[in-house]
């Protein structure tokens, strides 16, 4: 086994560091994306490069806005009750 | 359709789930989708990956972690040898990076169990389109 094998294969065993802060919610970027990609893949029956693309940028941008919305109503929901 | 026809049918839906759940866009490209197979390949192999990278391959527990697992097990059948490896090395891992690793494996797991369905539905379609049944 090469070295470059055994450091892909080591960092597959150890998890990375990720602290429990306000950026960690920024992981939600790469599967939201991920979320949207696939579905649009099994929605649309031709898939034409510019129209998928702008299918999926629609979605990504409609889940993460309606994610942000609802993070600000729950915020000011709590700042109510605890207030 | 005929009797027969018809078994053959059933049996092509089942051999189209079976080549999704092998490996993912696998049966889109059963019935020529070459485009939507590698766009799934891809995305789900890159998240599932991803998530073995945050949480290690400790991420799949079949014994702490049963329903993930099962989500995780929908990638595809290989997820049972990698669990076998996660048991027999002892891969512990824990807090954020044990979540954002089940959670982006999972969600893997169930976008290939909706790839599974839609490649059995539109080979079906594609059927019922042909003959008109």
């Amino acid at each position: 086994m090469s070295i470059v094998d055994a450091f892909i294969l080591a960092s597959f065993t150890v998890p990375e560091r990720i602290y429990v802060n306000p950026q960690s919610v920024l992981w939600l970027l790469p599967l939201v994306a991920s979320i949207s990609v696939v579905y649009k893949a099994t929605k649309i029956p031709k898939i034409k490069a510019v129209s998928f693309v702008k299918e999926v940028v629609i979605l990504f941008g409609s889940i993460v806005v309606f994610m942000l919305v609802t993070a600000i109503v729950l915020y000011v929901m709590a700042w109510l009750v605890t207030e | 359709m005929t009797m027969r026809s018809k078994e053959a049918h059933a049996l092509f839906l089942v051999v189209v789930g079976l080549l999704a759940w092998l490996v993912p866009g696998g049966g889109h490209l059963a019935i020529n989708k070459k485009k939507h197979a590698v766009i799934i390949f891809v995305t789900i192999a890159l998240t599932f990956c991803t998530g073995l990278y945050i949480g290690s391959i400790g991420v799949i527990n079949p014994v702490g972690a049963k329903p993930w697992f099962l989500a995780q097990l929908m990638n595809t059948p290989a997820v049972m040898a990698l669990a076998k490896i996660s048991r027999a090395g002892g891969y512990a891992v824990y807090a954020r990076p044990s979540e954002i690793g089940q959670i982006y494996t999972s969600i893997a797991g169930l976008l290939n169990l909706l790839c599974i369905v839609n490649a059995v539905y539109w080979a079906h379609l594609r059927r019922t389109e042909t003959t008109g049944d």
